[in-house]
């Protein structure tokens, strides 16, 4: 049980995270465009990613040893994970950028209204490719999480559950979601994912961990205390 | 076709940042599963070590200012 909550929490906040840029998108283009389009391509994007959802998923649990599963899932979990904390940290220290939505929507739609003499299909390609590539990594999170650890009902939930959070939140605001701490919400769905992937890659390899899931937790806060560790030491000092 | 380029880098993009540092944690893990089939737990903890370690190595490599300017 307590697994499975695991799996739901870490498919929904990576999935908000990927959501909420995709939402980004979809703003910028209906409201400069008008709806139907991207609607529709957004439509098309969520068809064409449910498909490999079910398709990879389905093949992946049901061909694949569990072992070899956890150990290649993991492997890229963890990859996956540590890019984002990796940015997490540099971002926290000052090196580079924080993500901001608000400026990311504002480009959007001044490079749409440079475009805006061209046909409609642009809204529904500029709709389908965005939330397709972002949807992309929710397909993957949501694989990744819920495959390794049968816990794809729980997964594939979480999953939905965010889309359907930002897009509610969307619809209420019609505006991007400048207010969620994105940064943040990266920095710890990072340290999660590459927990997770950590605790499955070793126990493809064999490994045996103490307390069995609950490692996962020890796991979060070694790599907590390290990247808190590297933050303090590439901190740069605030500009006067 | 540069829509299916789009889709392959942002597959790839996922799980590489730096190519170099992904090398190094592959190679951690390789490592790893040499170890912990011959010394088990032992092997276990030098993994988290190891993987811990080398995100505050890139962090610092990539975070620290050129040499010579201020700090």
């Amino acid at each position: 049980m307590g697994q499975q909550v695991f799996i739901f929490g870490a498919a929904f906040l990576g999935s908000a995270v990927e959501s909420t840029e995709a939402l980004t998108i979809v703003l910028a283009v209906g409201l400069t465009r008008g709806w139907r389009a991207p609607l529709m391509g957004t439509a098309a994007a969520i068809v064409a990613l449910a498909v490999l959802v079910l398709a990879f998923g389905q093949l992946i649990v049901t061909t694949v040893p569990e072992s070899a599963l956890k150990l290649v899932v993991g492997t890229l979990l963890l990859l996956f994970g540590l890019r984002w904390l990796h940015k997490a940290v540099l971002r926290s220290a000052g090196v580079v950028a924080l993500h901001d939505e608000e400026h990311a929507y504002n480009q959007a739609v001044s490079q749409l209204g440079g475009a805006a003499a061209r046909r409609d299909w642009v809204g529904f390609v500029l709709a389908l490719k965005g939330v397709f590539l972002e949807g992309l990594e929710v397909v993957f999170i949501v694989i990744a999480v819920g495959g390794a650890g049968h816990g794809f009902p729980a997964a594939i939930a979480g999953g939905i559950a965010a889309a359907l959070v930002v897009a509610a939140a969307g619809v209420a605001v019609r505006r991007p979601l400048a207010r969620v701490p994105e940064n943040t919400l990266k920095y710890g769905v990072g340290l999660i994912l590459t927990s997770l992937g950590t605790f499955w890659a070793a126990e493809g390899m064999g490994a045996r961990w103490p307390l069995d899931f609950v490692s996962i937790l020890g796991l979060a806060v070694v790599y907590f205390i390290s990247s808190r560790l590297a933050i303090a030491l590439v901190r740069r000092p605030a500009l006067a | 076709m540069s829509f299916v380029r789009a889709a392959v880098r942002q597959v790839v993009g996922l799980f590489v940042g730096d190519w170099l540092q992904s090398a190094v944690v592959l190679l951690i893990l390789v490592a790893g599963w040499l170890g912990i089939s011959r010394f088990g737990a032992p092997a276990l903890v030098a993994l988290v070590v190891l993987l811990a370690g080398q995100l505050v190595w890139f962090a610092r490599a990539e975070g620290a200012p050129p040499s010579g300017s201020p700090r």
